[in-house]
């Protein structure tokens, strides 16, 4: 008679237990707009699987960032969940043995089907195993000062090909005196140079991949090359502005200060410029950015269809010593609701279609059309050995920076820099 | 004419003061300047919001508690340690002595970044064999919290032996080279009073060696109080948070520098290192004159 | 056992904690980055999931490596010209003058301390502003008022402007171990040589100076050494920018380990870096006579 209530208290009792010893998973996130997205979606995620979440927040520079990660990772102490700036870091840290894979999960997850095929390919290594949860991209290309070229009488059509590029900046400095174009090179802006601008000349280039077919890197291809080049002559005829990029946080001049002030004209950079540099979450925002600024496709070398470039922004990882929970969180972190969170935030765009759907998403109006046009991106293959790519990239754009080189001696510093890096036999 | 030299002293005094106190400046005026920026300028907008957001928007008081919890018991242990170690060196007649002091001293050589893998290694093995003693003792409800005061990793007991360890080299060859000028006359004298070593210690050293405990207990605090490459590595948890790492934050948390709000932590992150230069500077002199063979 | 051997034994074990954490938190740790620079340890990739053993290869590839090279003429150039010229000439003269009866001293004093107090990272922030490019930095507006150009000056003169702060932090350090020096010469022989009609300068030269210059030789071994691991300071101002120009050892040393991610070559830096000041270690010891 009293069986059914004990049972129930036992019960009762027990499930408390549960409830409290609920696992608890730890994320490592840093800087402020991303964390605040994160902590916004959390509790939907701790409802829905049951964990007690951990936001630890890392410092907000990206190298600090991945010092202490790394070194965590190294001791094997790191967070459960983690990101990694873009798609090119992740092979090399899943070759460290730092990360699970997460191929079968994502199959089985409902977002899987909705997945734009790019993300997929850009988060499958050359093994077909998946080893991060595509969540947020990088749509990239060009971006300028409208309003500023229109009052100059400088043409805002899409440039055909690299020499129309160029001439077309040529024809900026000349009339409006001011900087005209910018790549991100030099070793202080860390993953930028490879990431933000060298793979989108890459992309438009005769040999846009640089994994040769037997799986060693191929960096002394006359693709490679020819963007060196291109980057020397812009930095050569001054079109550039050079002097801030030698300095720490090389971003903060160029893109927050000389880009509003119209003493910068065109600059390489994603859909978060709309958002985070320019936009409504700027401290020194451009009114009506949207139509102030507009976009140019990255033409080719000789022409053809210009692109935009499509990479995996801050993909979340998930720890190789964490419980199979964990892999459920990264999941659950590329929701349609956490994809938003994000996107609101920092301008990048869900690797998710039905992320259109959503209300709050389109309220974010200069997304909207990225999102429908990603399927058309470009994107670069990354596999292992691309952490010492981009630091080569780092080291030898630094030294067109410096006008100490032309783009044939910037390769060799490329090519020697992985050689030593990697060992001889990991290049081609 | 003796006037003349005096005029070119106070001239040569004052410019190396200029160069000394300028950028103070800049970091006292921008603090209270709603408007602050990169430049120099007297402010238009005078606030103390910049100070009142720390506390309120930001846990400076958690940072600032930190630090002074770690960066003085870390200078404490230096000073005993240091003070016993350096007694131990002065005093001896060991072979090994010469070969000690000269390792020590070099090995700061090594900048710190080279040191920083090995040494998570070191701790976080350490750090497991504290978590399963403490796991045995505790009941599980208290582990996080004891882990945050007695852990390796990411704990107040791991932050506070590095920052020991990087301060004793330096300690030790203060203390070490300030005993050697307090004569041994007085510790024989109390050895054949048959005093035992703590009493010795107690009785007749720590008198003595006050001095040198303040000046070689000052440079550990300073250089302690403004590590930031330890406290960036070793702790996560945000309770344990110290300042250099709030200020590391600050900068570039959002896309643009917070001038205001940087100088402002600065000044404040200043402040203890000054007020211990305050306290300690009368016993320098003392401690290095006699130190110093002439 | 003798009162005399029983005592010597307490010393050592006094002496034990002392050794025992810094053969734990600093020697150890020292090894072990001997042992990686023999290994292709990483940070990522193959080099972190299983360091091989690849004997002097590190070495090898150091010798070659000009950025290695350079930046080790940088960080000679550091030292020189912040520890054993700027700091030490403004603090000798800080402290010569702070000797003499003047009225203002204890705020002079103060003042010239105050830098060392700074923390690391507020003084490479302090810099930033003062150094900042343009007609506006503070630098920049001094030389103007001289009549000269205003300059960017963290690209156009880094290894300077990085000498430049170091020395303003270090001024006091030098200025405390030279008072002390100078407090320790007897005041009788000073006045002697004023009764026998000496100059201030030949006083300086022929007295004063020979009798502190055991000071200067330790305040020189010191400065040296705590010089050449600097990281901090530098690392907030320029991250050893532009293009290598104040790559001190201990950032180039960061950069290897944690932005190229080549732990075991990193090591290998550090290594040479110690042989390196181990050399000059000696010579401060032998031919400069530094007792301890």
């Amino acid at each position: 008679m009293f069986k059914k209530p004990l049972l129930a208290a036992v019960s009762l009792i027990a499930l408390t237990a549960l409830a409290a010893q609920a696992e608890t998973i730890r994320i490592a996130e840093h800087r402020q707009a991303r964390i605040d997205a994160l902590k916004a979606v959390a509790p939907a995620i701790e409802a829905k699987l049951g964990v007690t979440i951990e936001v630890i927040e890392y410092p907000a520079p990206e190298k600090d960032y991945m010092s202490k990660l790394l070194t965590e990772l190294g001791a094997g102490n790191a967070p459960d969940v983690f990101t990694v700036p873009g798609d090119s870091d992740v092979p090399d840290l899943a070759t460290a043995g730092y990360v699970a894979p997460v191929t079968e999960a994502f199959a089985a997850w409902e977002g899987a089907a909705h997945t734009f095929d790019v993300a997929k390919s850009l988060a499958t290594g050359a093994d077909g195993v998946m080893y991060a949860v595509p969540t947020m991209l990088s749509v990239q290309q060009i971006y300028f000062r409208r309003d500023v070229l229109e009052k100059a009488g400088i043409s805002t059509d899409q440039p055909k090909d690299w020499a129309d590029l160029m001439a077309r900046a040529k024809e900026i400095k000349d009339k409006t005196g001011q900087y005209a174009l910018l790549f991100p090179m030099g070793a202080s802006w860390g993953g930028g140079a490879f990431g933000e601008g060298f793979q989108y000349m890459l992309a438009g280039t005769d040999t846009p991949q640089l994994v040769a077919a037997g799986g060693k890197l191929d960096l002394s291809s006359t693709g490679v090359k020819d963007v060196l080049t291109f980057y020397a002559d812009l930095v050569n005829a001054d079109l550039m502005p050079v002097d801030p990029l030698l300095g720490p946080e090389p971003w903060v001049i160029p893109k927050y200060e000389m880009f509003p002030a119209g003493q910068l004209v065109a600059t390489t950079c994603g859909t978060w410029c709309y958002i985070y540099d320019w936009g409504p979450e700027s401290k020194n925002p451009i009114p009506d950015v949207t139509k102030a600024v507009g976009t140019w496709e990255v033409p080719g070398k000789a022409g053809g269809n210009g692109h935009v470039m499509v990479s995996l922004n801050s993909p979340w990882l998930v720890n190789a010593n964490a419980s199979p929970l964990a892999t459920q969180v990264a999941l659950e972190l590329g929701s349609v609701a956490a994809d938003v969170a994000y996107a609101s935030r920092l301008g990048n765009i869900p690797a998710r279609r039905d992320a259109g759907d959503d209300a709050e998403f389109q309220k974010l109006t200069a997304l909207v059309p990225v999102l429908k046009a990603v399927e058309n991106g470009t994107y670069l293959q990354a596999s292992a050995g691309f952490s010492a790519v981009s630091e080569g990239v780092a080291r030898a754009t630094e030294a067109i920076l410096r006008k100490e080189t032309d783009g044939a001696g910037a390769q060799k510093i490329l090519v020697d820099y992985v050689t030593d890096v990697l060992g001889p036999d990991a290049v081609q | 004419m003796a006037k003349r030299p005096q005029l070119m002293a106070y001239a040569t005094l004052s410019l190396i003061s200029a160069y000394c106190a300028l950028p103070f400046f800049w970091a006292a005026l921008a603090s209270f300047d709603g408007n602050a920026s990169l430049f120099l300028k007297w402010p238009e907008d005078w606030t103390t919001a910049n100070y009142t957001r720390i506390f309120t928007v930001e846990n400076g008081l958690t940072w600032f508690m930190n630090s002074l919890i770690v960066v003085g018991a870390a200078t404490v242990l230096t000073m005993v340690l240091g003070g016993l170690g350096g007694y131990a060196l002065s005093r001896s007649n060991a072979w090994w002595k010469r070969p000690f002091l000269y390792t020590i001293l070099l090995i700061r050589v090594v900048p710190p970044p080279a040191l920083i893998v090995p040494l998570y290694k070191v701790l976080l093995t350490a750090n497991r064999a504290v978590q399963e003693v403490l796991r045995a003792v505790l009941p599980p409800d208290m582990l996080r919290p004891a882990m945050r005061v007695f852990g390796l990793v990411d704990g107040y007991l791991g932050m506070i032996l590095i920052l020991t360890a990087l301060q004793l080299p330096l300690a030790l060859w203060i203390l070490k080279t300030f005993f050697d000028t307090v004569s041994r006359d007085y510790d024989e004298a109390a050895l054949l009073d048959g005093a035992s070593l703590m009493q010795r210690i107690r009785l007749v050293l720590l008198p003595l060696a006050l001095p040198g405990l303040a000046a070689a207990g000052l440079f550990a605090f300073i250089s302690a109080w403004g590590d930031f490459l330890m406290p960036l590595i070793f702790i996560s948890s945000p309770e344990l948070q110290m300042l250099p790492l709030g200020l590391f934050r600050a900068f570039l948390r959002v896309n643009t520098v917070d001038w205001g709000f940087l100088t402002a932590l600065a000044v404040l992150y200043m402040v203890p290192s000054v007020v211990a230069f305050g306290f300690a500077r009368g016993f320098l002199v003392r401690t290095f004159g006699g130190g110093v063979k002439g | 056992m003798t009162y005399q051997s029983r005592a010597q034994w307490q010393l050592r074990l006094i002496l034990l904690p002392s050794a025992a954490l810094l053969l734990a938190l600093v020697i150890w740790p020292a090894l072990y980055a001997v042992w990686l620079s023999f290994t292709n340890a990483a940070l990522v990739g193959p080099g972190a999931a299983n360091p091989r053993f690849v004997g002097l290869r590190n070495y090898a590839r150091l010798v070659g490596d000009g950025d290695f090279w350079n930046s080790l003429m940088v960080t000679g150039l550091f030292v020189l010209g912040s520890a054993i010229i700027g700091q030490f000439v403004l603090g000798l003269v800080s402290a010569v003058l702070l000797n003499r009866p003047l009225r203002f001293r204890a705020v002079f004093n103060a003042i010239i301390l105050l830098p060392n107090a700074v923390p690391e990272v507020v003084a490479g922030f302090l810099w930033i502003s003062m150094l900042a490019g343009g007609e506006r930095g503070v630098l920049s507006r001094i030389v103007m008022g001289l009549g000269l150009q205003p300059q960017d000056w963290l690209n156009t003169f880094p290894l300077t402007m990085i000498i430049v702060v170091n020395t303003w932090r270090g001024i006091a350090t030098a200025m405390i171990l030279l008072t002390a020096g100078l407090s320790s010469v007897p005041k009788e022989v000073h006045e002697a040589a004023v009764m026998d009609g000496a100059k201030p300068g030949q006083i300086f030269r022929m007295i004063t100076l020979p009798l502190i210059l055991p000071t200067i030789f330790l305040y020189m071994l010191i400065s040296t050494v705590s010089t050449i691991s600097i990281f901090g300071f530098v690392y907030a101002l320029t991250r050893g920018g532009p293009g290598g120009a104040t790559e001190i050892l201990g950032i180039y040393l960061y950069n290897q380990s944690f932005t190229a991610y080549q732990l075991g070559y990193g090591a290998a830096v550090a290594v040479v870096s110690l042989v390196f000041s181990l050399i000059v270690g000696v010579i401060y010891v032998r031919a400069l006579k530094v007792e301890v």
